[in-house]
């Protein structure tokens, strides 16, 4: 067997197509127009809250029960009560707009607004302990 | 069945020490890969699979059970050393990569280059953790993951393929 030959390249150059075109339908299908908040404790995504959703409620996350957040029906979410002693996370206010965000270092807990649909290609969904 | 590249005259022996001594390579490829640092990558995990190098070489040059040994081994040592998770990827991946090649070199035969076999490998080995974690995990989306899964098993399947092709000659003065 050869290492390589003229028709691997077409090989190559389809495998680069199909990724292309699959990442342009996962946009154009997927699209959605909406922002969602992603919880990170530890680096690790905990938690991802749809600000889109209309719904106001207070909650924490299962590996901090002392930060709460509260999410509001406007679509906004915003670090309510911490037990850190400097309160930054709380000062940083309600967070909207896709880009945005607030942390809580102390306690180890990075809060950040994504767009539903853009980030989801190449963003991390999932960490596995490597 | 397969173009023979095989190593011939070789006693049972002479195979099972081959086949661990090519185990043992894969793993150290293994760890030598983890402690490299990570990849600029968003997305973690992404690795160039240098262990698929002593895979691919059992394939071509000890045949399919020795292969596949290797790969069932391999995926054990990670479950002992990283967890359940980590070992089930492991399997699926490596399972599904080796039969993929196994079917490639058998139905192309002549015409098929380690180029593309080793690319489809790495891109199968990605599927077939895709696979396992769509299964766990419920809830990712194919499309938005079908191009890395395709762009990294390309880069990988290019790397290791170059990789083994370097080893070669070494390998063929065994022969």
């Amino acid at each position: 067997m050869k290492f390589f030959k003229r028709t691997d390249i077409i090989i190559i150059i389809s495998i680069l197509l199909i990724s292309i075109v699959s990442w342009g339908i996962y946009n154009y299908v997927f699209a959605e127009d909406r922002v969602k908040a992603e919880i990170y404790y530890c680096s690790e995504l905990v938690e991802t809250v749809d600000l889109n959703s209309g719904e106001e409620k207070t909650f924490s996350v299962p590996q901090d029960k002392d930060v709460i957040f509260h999410l509001y029906k406007d679509g906004s979410i915003a670090f309510e009560e911490s037990d850190c002693p400097d309160k930054v996370c709380i000062h940083a206010g309600r967070l909207k707009t896709a880009g945005q965000f607030a942390a809580c270092l102390p306690n180890g807990i990075v809060m950040k607004i994504v767009p539903y649909k853009e980030r989801n290609a190449d963003d991390v969904d999932l960490v596995i302990g490597n | 069945m397969i173009t023979n590249t095989r190593i011939n005259n070789l006693n049972k022996t002479q195979m099972l020490v081959l086949t661990a001594m090519i185990f043992a390579t894969a793993l150290v490829l293994a760890i030598v890969e983890n402690i490299l640092p990570p990849l600029p990558i968003a997305v973690p995990g992404v690795k160039f699979g240098l262990s698929n190098i002593a895979v691919m070489y059992a394939l071509f040059f000890l045949g399919e059970k020795q292969a596949y040994t290797i790969g069932i081994l391999k995926s054990v040592f990670v479950f002992i050393t990283r967890g359940g998770i980590a070992g089930l990827l492991s399997l699926s991946g490596g399972i599904l990569s080796i039969t993929v090649m196994i079917l490639l070199m058998a139905i192309f035969r002549e015409k098929i280059t380690y180029l593309i076999i080793s690319i489809f490998g790495a891109v199968f080995h990605n599927v077939g953790q895709f696979i396992v974690i769509t299964v766990i995990y419920t809830g990712m989306n194919m499309w938005a993951y079908l191009p890395v899964l395709l762009i990294s098993g390309l880069a990988a399947g290019i790397v290791t393929s170059t990789l083994l092709k370097f080893i070669m000659p070494a390998f063929q003065r065994l022969a």
